[in-house]
């Protein structure tokens, strides 16, 4: 017990300077700007750094720029495990097409669109929990309120979640989503750095610890955490895998085919979107 | 002297309001046909390879393809000589249609909801949009500028800007191997089978 307690300090330790390192190393002008400024914000606390991050927004500013409506940068974060990510990325893809996409082959063929999709929408509200405490955590008591409202119409209208009531009315249908990753990034924390999860793809240091957050706060996990856990406590985390496959390999194969370098687009692309839900 | 004033700042006002929600609107309208352009051709399609011989030409009057490639590729772009500007184009075009094509699904139309229009520079509009399709809902902005009629310079899919996406690609292969090494890249990628 204490050798474990002792092994968790010493990873809090390592783990919280990296998460509030600044991460994006953008060289553009605004979209380079404001990308960092979400890690910037934290390590910005005395007047070193503060110099400092001037200096690199000066830096930024003077990037050359193809003409006068260009403000592209490139988007990009730390990657100092990168040889390893791209182990990662090549074994993740080949487990894509050996192992993952036959399953979702079988999976589209056997259940049919409007079932699957009927699954699909269920597992996402069930992930109610995830979305109300980081709403809370991040102090956003109207949101709470909407997720709820959202949730309750879709178990009680839809069907315990099969039908997605809420999209008929658009202030629930546009609400955002929100994980532990967003919260951590809310709270000022930077990306750390990249991360190709084995099996799971893209992530950062940040956001893949907040993926802890997120499982342990689905429901459809919590099967697992009991004592003396029986073997059909497994099913619904592979339901929920499951379910997500053909969306998410049809995402990926549209990145691969149309991509100069697969694992520089994936990883831009990760780094734009999670840099845009944190504004949401 | 005072009335002079006021009545010239208020002329100069609304010649700057109306000027401002002209181009939002125009850029709108040209948005909105462009879209209508392609989905009617995908309504009519039976097959995939006819709608992505046809869809090529409806997409090359509205995308400007060579700002795209311009911007994709930074500032290594000054290096390229002419006929490797156009070369380039060509490429990226050939990459960008097959993309933009290859989405769509035979018999199943996306949905396009416009949301609201905002002028983020002088002669750049960009227009929100939700796209709902096959059951899921994106957030799609469509970035407008003028030139000789409005043209779709960039397309935001949540949050991600395809032109941005390219630019974090070509620049390492830019900076590694110069323009050769870029069109290289581009013709390896758009000889790509679908």
């Amino acid at each position: 017990m204490t050798m474990q307690r002792r092994l968790l300090g010493l990873m809090l330790v390592v783990v919280c300077p990296l998460l509030t390192q600044c991460a994006s190393v953008g060289k553009g002008k605004r979209a380079g700007v404001e990308l960092s400024r979400a890690g910037e914000a934290a390590a910005v606390k005395d007047e070193k750094s503060v110099v400092k991050a001037e200096k690199k927004a000066e830096v930024k500013e003077e990037a050359p720029v193809v003409d006068d409506l260009d403000e592209y940068s490139v988007v990009d974060v730390a990657d100092p495990l990168e040889r390893m990510n791209r182990v990662s990325f090549w074994c993740n893809d080949k487990m894509y097409l050996i192992v993952f996409r036959p399953i979702s082959k079988g999976y589209e063929k056997v259940i049919p669109k409007r079932l699957r999709n009927g699954i699909f929408n269920a597992f996402e509200n069930a992930k109610y929990p995830v979305r109300l405490g980081n709403s809370l955590l991040q102090g956003k008591f109207k949101r709470m309120g909407l997720h709820t409202e959202k949730f309750l119409l879709n178990t009680v209208g839809g069907i315990g979640g099969l039908i997605r009531v809420s999209d008929k009315f658009p202030k629930l249908a546009e609400l955002p989503d929100e994980d532990t990753g967003k919260t951590f990034a809310k709270w000022g924390m930077g990306h750390g750095f990249y991360l190709v999860i084995p099996f799971m793809g893209p992530s950062s240091l940040r956001d893949g610890v907040g993926l802890i957050g997120d499982y342990a706060m689905n429901p459809v996990n919590w099967g697992v955490f009991w004592s003396g856990s029986h073997d059909w406590t497994a099913i619904p985390p592979a339901m929920n895998t499951l379910r997500a496959l053909p969306g998410q390999l049809a995402l990926y194969d549209e990145t691969k085919r149309d991509a100069i370098d697969p694992y520089l687009a994936v990883r831009s692309g990760y780094v734009q979107f999670r840099a845009a839900s944190v504004k949401k | 002297m005072k009335r002079r004033l006021i009545l010239t700042f208020a002329a100069l006002t609304t010649a700057g309001v109306t000027f401002g929600a002209s181009s939002l609107e125009s850029a709108q309208t040209r948005l909105k046909a462009a879209v209508g352009e392609v989905l009617a051709l995908a309504g009519r399609a039976t097959d995939k390879p006819t709608l992505m011989k046809q869809i090529g030409p409806v997409l090359e009057k509205h995308i400007s393809f060579d700002v795209m490639t311009r911007r994709a590729i930074g500032p290594g772009w000054r290096e390229f000589d002419a006929a490797q500007q156009k070369q380039a184009i060509g490429l990226f075009t050939k990459l960008i249609i097959r993309s933009y094509g290859s989405r769509f699904t035979i018999g199943q139309m996306p949905e396009v909801k416009y949301q609201s229009a905002a002028e983020a520079a002088a002669g750049r509009v960009d227009v929100s949009t939700f796209t709902i399709y096959q059951g899921s809902r994106y957030s799609v902005v469509y970035r407008m500028e003028e030139a000789e009629g409005w043209h779709t310079t960039d397309v935001v899919i949540e949050g991600v800007s395809m032109v941005a996406n390219y630019r974090s690609q070509f620049d390492p292969v830019y900076k590694k191997g110069g323009v050769s090494a870029v069109l290289a890249a581009l013709e390896k990628s758009a000889a790509r089978s679908e």
